[in-house]
C-alpha cells in the first residue's frame, strides 16, 4: 500500500482493520476521538461492527463478550474513559480474555484536560483492576510505531489469552505522520485455534462445554488459578521484553529515560548537546510492562548519573530506581497539566544534571 | 488567490486548511490589509489556527479565536466577533474551518451573514490522507461540504504531501487528481501547496500553476531544536 499521512488515532484504527480486527465498542473521548471516528467509516467496509456504547462501563464488558466468543476486538478510550473500565480490565485478566485496549492519555486527575500526559502509567502496569494481574502495556514513540505495536498487541493478546494495551500521549493519537502498511506482514506468534471460546456447545460431545469465569468460590483452586496466570506473566517478562538505545555503544555520562512522544523530544535535545560535546544517552521503555529493569540496569551502570524525563510527577521512576537499585543517583523530570517537555527544557535539565546543579530523587 | 474579501478554506480532515489559512493570513498581512484570520475548527481541539496564536499577533493579523481557557476547549464557540466582520467591508478575512461536512455545518449557520459578501470557498485537497485516497471520494466529500456550507466551492489548493516524506512523484499524482476535481467542479486549481525547503525545484512553471509556499506554523514539538519558542503547552514556532 502507498504510504498515507495518517493521524496517530487514524492509523491506530486501520492498523486494527488490517489485524483482522472487525469489532469495535467504545464511547467518545478526547482526544482519542478519531479512532471511533475512523472505524465507524472504515469497520463496515469490511464487514465489521462497530457499536457506540451507552458508555465506557458498557463497552468494556461488550468486548469481554465478544472475546469470550474468540474474536477480534478492540476498544479505545482516554485516561478517564480507562478508569470506568478497570472492573471489565481486571475481570478480562482474570477470565484471561484477548482485547486490545488503547488509552491516549491525557492530564488528569479526575476530569483534568485534553491535553497530552504520561500519568496514567501506574494505572496501565500495575493494574488499574483490582486482583493479581499483569498485561503487556505498549508504548509507541511514532505513528508508524503505533500502527505496528497495534497489530503486535493483537498478536499478543491471542498468545497469552491477556488483555494487552498502547498506552499513548495525546500528541500521539492526534499528530500525523507518513505510515505505511505491509500486506505481507507475518503474525508475531504461532496462533493456536481458540478451543477455550464459547463457540457453540453441541450435545454429542463433538464440541465441548466451554465457559469464559472469573469466579473461584474455592481458596485451593483459585490460588492454583493465580499460579498459573503468574506463570503467564513470568513468561511474557521472560519474552516480551522491547527496549531501544540511542548513543549506548558511545561513552555517555548521563543517561535519559523516557518513553513515548517525551523519548523523541530527549533524543532531540541529546543530539544537540552531544554536537556540543556532553557525553549524554538514551534508553526508552518500548514495553512499559514487562519493564526492561535489566537493560535499564546495565545502561546505567556506565553513566555517573540518570535522569527520568516523563509527563507525570514520577511514575516510570520508580521501576528505574528499581532497576538501578540505588548504584548510580536518579533525577527526575516532569511536567504535567497537559505541558510538554520542551527539547530545551530537557537539555537544560541534563546540563544541570551534569553540571551538579540538580538533586537527586530521594523518598521518604 | 485570496482575491475576494473573504475567503475561506475547507477541506477533509487534516488536509492542510489551518497551514494555507495561517500563512494566507501572514501574507496578507504583510502588504498592509487589516487581516483576521477566523478559526472556526471546532471539531479538533489540538491542530488548528489558535495553536499558532502568537505567532499571528506578531504578524500583525487579527485572530477570532476563544480566549483564556475555551482556548482549549472542544466545544462549538461562535464568537459575536464573527458575525460582525463578515460585515466590515475594510477588513480581508480568512477563515479556518473544521474538517469534512461536520466542521463546514457551522458556514451555514453564517450563511444569512455571508450571503451577499464577496466570498471564496477554497478546497484544500491532500490525496495522501485516507478518507481522500481519489477523485471520486474527494468529489462526495465536497458535495457534503457544499451541502453543510451552503455555499459552492469555487476553488481548489492542491495540497497532495507526505510531510518530510514528500516526492516530486507524490506532489505530481495529486496535482493531477486535484485538476480532475476541479474540472469536475468547474472550478480552477488556485495553487499548488508545498512546504517552504521541500522539492526546492518546483515553482510557478513547473505544473503552470502558482506555488504556495507553507511554513509549516504548528508542529510537535520534538521535531525542533532546542532553543524555539513555543506557542501554547503543544507547540514551537518556526
Amino acid at each position: 500500500m502507498a504510504k498515507k499521512l495518517m493521524k496517530g488515532c487514524e492509523a491506530i484504527g486501520e492498523a486494527a482493520v488490517r489485524a483482522g480486527c472487525k469489532l469495535f465498542f467504545g464511547y467518545p473521548i478526547t482526544p482519542q476521538n478519531e479512532i471511533p471516528e475512523y472505524l465507524s467509516h472504515r469497520l463496515p467496509q469490511v464487514g465489521g461492527t462497530f457499536v457506540q456504547a451507552e458508555s465506557e462501563v458498557a463497552a468494556s464488558n461488550m468486548i469481554y463478550g465478544a472475546a469470550g466468543a474468540g474474536e477480534r476486538v478492540f476498544t479505545s478510550s482516554s485516561s478517564p474513559g480507562i478508569s470506568l473500565m478497570a472492573e471489565a480490565l481486571s475481570y478480562l485478566a482474570g477470565s484471561e480474555l484477548p482485547v486490545v485496549i488503547v488509552n491516549i492519555m491525557r492530564a488528569g486527575p479526575g476530569l483534568g484536560g485534553i491535553l497530552p500526559s504520561q500519568a496514567d502509567y501506574f494505572q496501565a502496569t500495575k493494574g488499574g483492576g483490582h486482583g493479581d494481574y499483569r498485561c503487556p502495556v505498549l508504548a509507541p514513540w511514532s505513528v508508524q510505531e503505533a500502527a505496528d505495536l497495534v497489530q503486535d498487541a493483537f498478536d499478543l493478546a491471542d498468545y497469552y489469552r491477556s488483555p494487552v494495551l498502547l498506552l499513548g500521549d495525546g500528541l500521539i493519537g492526534q499528530m500525523m505522520e507518513p505510515v505505511e502498511f505491509h500486506e505481507d506482514r507475518k503474525p508475531l506468534k504461532d496462533l493456536s485455534r481458540k478451543d477455550w471460546a464459547c463457540t457453540g456447545w453441541r450435545r454429542d460431545g463433538s464440541r465441548p462445554r466451554a465457559i469464559v469465569n472469573s469466579l473461584y468460590l474455592d481458596a485451593d483452586t483459585l490460588e492454583q488459578h493465580n499460579v498459573d496466570l503468574t506463570a503467564k506473566f513470568d513468561a511474557m517478562r521472560a519474552n516480551e521484553i522491547r527496549v531501544q538505545g540511542r548513543f549506548l555503544e558511545q561513552d555517555y555520562d548521563l543517561l535519559v529515560v523516557a518513553y513515548g512522544t517525551v523519548a523523541r523530544v530527549c533524543l532531540t535535545a541529546i543530539e544537540e548537546l552531544r554536537a556540543q560535546g556532553l557525553k549524554v544517552g538514551l534508553i526508552r521503555p518500548v514495553t512499559l510492562f514487562p519493564f526492561p529493569y535489566q537493560a535499564v540496569a546495565q545502561a546505567a551502570a556506565k553513566a555517573k548519573a540518570v535522569l527520568v524525563v516523563e509527563l507525570s510527577t514520577g511514575q516510570m521512576l520508580e521501576d528505574v530506581q528499581l532497576a538501578v537499585q540505588g548504584r548510580v543517583p536518579v533525577h527526575f523530570h516532569g511536567r504535567t497539566g497537559g505541558h510538554l517537555v520542551t527539547p530545551e527544557e530537557a537539555g537544560q535539565r541534563i546540563r544541570a544534571v551534569l553540571d551538579g546543579k540538580s538533586q537527586e530523587v530521594r523518598h521518604g | 488567490m485570496f482575491g475576494s474579501r473573504i475567503t475561506i478554506i475547507v477541506g477533509h480532515f487534516g488536509s492542510g486548511k489551518t497551514e494555507v489559512a495561517v500563512n494566507g493570513a501572514m501574507t496578507l498581512a504583510q502588504t498592509g490589509q487589516p487581516t483576521s484570520l477566523v478559526d472556526l475548527d471546532f471539531v479538533k481541539p489540538y491542530f488548528r489556527s489558535r495553536t499558532a496564536g502568537r505567532f499571528l499577533i506578531d504578524a500583525g493579523v487579527e485572530l477570532v479565536a476563544p480566549e483564556g481557557e475555551n482556548l482549549y476547549a472542544d466545544l462549538p464557540i461562535l464568537l459575536p466577533r464573527v458575525r460582525s466582520i463578515c460585515k466590515d467591508p475594510t477588513r480581508t478575512v480568512i477563515m479556518d474551518v473544521g474538517g469534512d461536512d461536520t466542521g463546514a455545518r457551522v458556514l451555514g449557520s453564517l450563511a444569512d451573514v455571508l450571503a451577499d459578501q464577496p466570498l471564496d470557498l477554497v478546497l484544500v485537497l491532500n490525496f495522501r490522507r485516507p478518507f481522500t485516497p481519489d477523485v471520486p471520494a474527494a468529489l462526495a466529500m465536497a458535495a457534503d461540504i457544499e451541502t453543510a456550507a451552503r455555499r459552492k466551492v469555487n476553488g481548489i489548493v492542491s495540497n497532495t504531501h507526505l510531510m518530510d516524506e514528500t516526492t516530486l512523484d507524490v506532489v505530481r499524482e495529486g496535482w493531477v487528481m486535484s485538476g480532475d476535481v476541479a474540472a469536475r467542479l468547474g472550478v480552477p486549481v488556485l495553487a499548488l501547496a508545498l512546504e517552504e525547503g521541500v522539492l526546492s525545484q518546483v515553482d510557478d512553471a513547473t505544473f503552470g500553476c502558482p506555488v504556495l509556499r507553507l511554513r509549516r506554523a504548528v508542529r510537535p514539538v520534538f521535531e525542533e531544536g532546542p532553543r524555539v519558542p513555543r506557542v501554547g503547552p503543544l507547540f514551537v514556532l518556526k
